[in-house]
């Protein structure tokens, strides 16, 4: 790739805050970074927290165990993501992790695991924090393909079929995009050569345009990308809602296809 | 020697005799309370009887100024109305702006209070140190607006009024006390002064405030206005309040019919965006100040309507009625008839659900029907029919109307909750549970914490906690300084700032730290006085109906705030706040503060 992957620049951004930002809009519970030993991170939200994998090299198996091991006690359940997927869409995070309970009718799992174009995903997928020891024995005994440690869980697969079946994803991500990893360079330009997502945004009080009563379709992949293509100048005065829910002053905050980005004064209330 | 800013004595009329004493104000008193709210308290706890009803004659209400005010400080002319509550029972603080500050200053006192009560409806004329009593005449029975300028014709242009309207004559619960068109609105104090039959307090200035540093005062007020009329008070200057509503309304923030949903399909059509640029027909400012907030539209039937996000939500989403002439109509009569539009809303919207339940007998009065809104506010003011019970609050109507009513009056203490829904606002929730007057956004200003993004405002926790404490703060600091909350923005350190206007006013040196003890000392003297008056932990809740109804926002997250999670939120602010378990404050936590104890 020529430069680590979570550093790699992201229409402004970088690839590893574009992930940990869409899967923090889906969890209630804290966003874990694991950091391989001397890595560099980029600039994240401060309520990133950042777990460290004491020994390079060991795999997925490795970096999942740091990761609950950070989260002992605070969480039932995680959604584990690659960095190398900059299309992931929020939804896509929502199918799986509301899988794991079963809120598809097929009654609960230890893990969900997508199985789409033709490959399994572990490193797309929702684990149960329980299994923690399970992963802990098998990094014990070299056992180090997450295949082992799927081999020992009652694990709910997703083909296509089913992860569309959920009509939000079918909408927002139909091609199952989230899937796709950039393991090269030219993975990585393709990807960044094509359009950015189609988000709308809304502005409100003084931010609004007189007579521009709806939102408006713009490509922007972060909050601060939207405010540009709107000539929208982001200060300390001005914060912005994804999809009418969680506000930030943070003009990263990445963006997937079809949501709306809001922005209103700062100086809410009154 | 008197430091700047201040007279040293507060004026105390007598309403029985006619007569006026006043009352020594000690320097340390000053530096520990400021003025306005703080002052009013450590004033209140020193003049009302203990046990006393807010609606008896021996029940004190203080008019309070502040340091600030009188100097060209921008939005500093601003007065405090303190007494006990008639709709919570409890002490309340109300402000408005106006020149009825700065002439009430100008008598030489930093506060007026009265007690006792009238022989007749009567207006409280003070002229320095003079007072006297003036047959209210036909005044009685008429608007606020109309008494202030009967009163300013008759005895001057150099008067300035704070009156009450029908409402308060008739002891409305939620009454308000006017001046300049604004209202002293929350907590029903207007019904006190009805109460006292007191229609008005006429003041004239015989006297200047003498700020320690004049030429700094004016370099400070120079700077002071350059920034009020920055981006940090936009919204303010070019939309007014109302610019809340839409961006609520897409945030799930809304209350709506009731707080059964927190968003309404036709909110838009109440946008300040909109309207504003169709409707406005002027813009004003309150007196001494650059901001400019006060936003007034054309109404139907002619004349304008001062139009505030408060009384708009209010009186139209959260009674299900967003026709602009409709919701905007309900408004000028809340202002003439002198109620105060959010209680006015909360309690009809209740009483909206309440028929929709069963559970009262007014089959006419339904959600989203503007002809009953009308009827209903005209029924409150007079006391008349439904009217009779409307005008006693959501909490005591609950009361009478039994089923499980109270689980959906929304209300803390007695006190309507405002235009902030606390599912989607969890550090506003608990700044709603426990502030001191209830239910409240002056007194507790957390929303702007949930609004900022710093945490996931559907979640409440620990972060919360620290909003609502540090909120809580500086409100208390802003309402005894005084300076009006639209500047809040423009203070990027605000302790130290406000530390140093105050010190160029009074001379004292007072630094950031200093200020910060005292706004501390400011909320636990609240909640010092809540206890000395009755409150307890139970006060410090929500209803039952935001602890066991969900909320759905529009990205699909669900909102829920379980009564473990409020409950743990009010025992971590219990714990930084140095309360004990019954909601008062510690031995201790006084003793830290220089407070007596909770009996005396």
């Amino acid at each position: 790739m020529g430069s680590p992957k979570a550093l790699l620049p992201w229409h402004g951004s970088t690839l590893l805050r574009r992930v940990v930002g869409l899967v923090g809009r889906v969890v209630d519970g804290p966003v874990v970074v694991v950091r391989a030993p001397d890595q560099v991170l980029p600039a994240l939200p401060a309520d990133v927290e950042v777990a460290e994998d004491p020994v390079e090299g060991r795999g997925p198996l490795a970096g999942l165990h740091a990761g609950l091991t950070a989260l002992d006690g605070r969480a039932e359940a995680v959604y584990l993501s690659a960095v190398d997927v900059p299309l992931l869409h929020p939804a896509f995070v929502r199918r799986v992790l509301g899988a794991l309970d079963g809120d598809d009718g097929q009654g609960p799992a230890d893990a969900v695991l997508p199985e789409a174009h033709g490959h399994r995903h572990p490193l797309a997928a929702a684990y149960r924090t329980a299994v923690a020891a399970r992963v802990a024995a098998l990094l014990e005994q070299d056992r180090l393909r997450p295949a082992y440690l799927l081999d020992q869980l009652d694990v709910r697969r997703l083909d296509e079929a089913a992860l569309l079946h959920d009509p939000a994803l079918r909408t927002a991500d139909p091609t199952l995009a989230s899937l796709r990893n950039l393991n090269g360079r030219e993975d990585y330009e393709r990807a960044h050569a094509e359009p950015e997502p189609a988000v709308s945004v809304a502005r409100f009080g003084t931010l609004r345009p007189v007579g521009v009563r709806a939102p408006v379709e713009v490509l922007a992949s972060s909050v601060a990308r939207a405010a540009a293509a709107v000539g929208l100048e982001l200060d300390r005065h001005v914060v912005a809602a994804v999809d009418g829910d969680r506000i930030s002053g943070d003009p990263d905050v990445p963006l997937a296809g079809g949501e709306t980005v809001s922005f209103l004064s700062a100086e809410a209330g009154g | 020697m008197t430091p700047g800013g201040y007279f040293g004595r507060a004026l105390v009329v007598d309403l029985g005799t006619g007569t006026a004493e006043a009352l020594p104000l000690p320097d340390d008193v000053l530096r520990a309370t400021i003025g306005g709210a703080g002052l009013g308290s450590w004033l209140l706890d020193r003049l009302a009887p203990a046990g006393v009803d807010p609606l008896d004659a021996a029940a004190p209400l203080a008019f309070v100024f502040s340091p600030l005010v009188g100097t060209p400080l921008t939005t500093s002319a601003k007065l405090a109305v303190v007494a006990l509550s008639p709709l919570t029972g409890l002490p309340s603080d109300a402000l408005a702006s106006s020149h009825f500050a700065i002439a009430g200053k100008g008598t030489g006192h930093d506060a007026i209070v009265v007690h006792g009560r009238c022989a007749a409806p009567s207006v409280l004329v003070v002229e320095g140190d003079e007072v006297r009593l003036e047959p209210a005449g036909d005044t009685w029975g008429r608007g606020a607006a109309d008494t202030e300028e009967e009163l300013r014709a008759r005895l001057g242009r150099a008067y300035r009024v704070a009156a009450i309207g029908p409402a308060g004559e008739r002891l409305v619960r939620y009454a308000t006390i006017s001046t300049d068109g604004r209202h002293a609105g929350r907590g029903g104090l207007g019904a006190v002064l009805g109460a006292k039959l007191l229609k008005a307090v006429a003041v004239r200035p015989v006297t200047k405030v003498r700020p320690a540093d004049p030429d700094g005062v004016l370099r400070a007020a120079a700077d002071l206005r350059t920034r009020s009329l920055g981006p940090a008070t936009a919204k303010y200057r070019e939309l007014g309040t109302l610019a809340n509503l839409l961006a609520f309304n897409a945030l799930s923030t809304l209350p709506t019919r009731n707080f059964q949903a927190s968003s309404h399909p036709q909110a838009a059509d109440l946008a300040a965006e909109d309207l504003g640029p169709e409707r406005r027909v002027a813009r004003a400012s309150c007196a001494a100040c650059t901001i400019g907030c006060a936003h007034f539209y054309a109404a139907s039937g002619g004349g304008k309507v001062r139009v505030e996000y408060e009384s708009v939500f209010a009186l139209g989403p959260l009674c299900g009625v967003t026709d602009p002439d409709a919701v905007l109509t309900a408004s000028r009569r809340c202002d003439a008839l002198g109620l105060d539009t959010i209680s006015t809303g909360g309690t009809i919207a209740f009483a909206m659900e309440c028929v929709e339940q069963g559970l009262l007998d007014e089959p006419w009065l339904r959600f989203g029907d503007a002809a009953a809104l009308h009827r209903a506010v005209e029924l409150t003011a007079a006391r008349e029919g439904v009217g009779a019970l409307l005008a006693e609050g959501s909490r005591r109507m609950a009361a009478v109307v039994g089923g499980d009513s109270i689980r959906f009056a929304a209300q803390v203490k007695g006190l309507e909750l405002p235009g902030y829904e606390p599912r989607t606002l969890q550090a506003m929730a608990l700044g709603l549970a426990v502030n001191a007057r209830g239910a409240d956004h002056n007194r507790s200003g957390a929303y702007e914490a949930d609004f900022a993004g710093g945490h996931d405002r559907l979640h409440g926790g620990a972060a919360h906690v620290a909003a609502a404490v540090t909120s809580e703060d500086r409100a208390a600091a802003m309402d005894s300084l005084i300076l009006c909350k639209f500047l809040r923005g423009v203070f990027q350190d605000p302790f130290p700032e406000w530390a140093a206007l105050l010190s160029t006013v009074t001379g004292w040196e007072v630094d950031g730290d200093e200020l910060a003890t005292t706004a501390r000392r400011i909320v636990v003297a609240k909640r010092r006085l809540n206890a000395r008056f009755g409150a307890t932990a139970a006060d410090d809740w929500l209803p039952a109906r935001f602890l066991d109804e969900g909320l759905t926002v529009a990205s699909g997250r669900e909102a829920r705030l379980p009564a473990e999670r409020l409950r743990a939120m009010i025992d971590a602010y219990y714990a930084a706040r140095g309360l004990g378990a019954d909601g008062a404050p510690t031995a201790a936590t006084l003793a830290e503060l220089g407070l007596p104890p909770v009996a005396v």
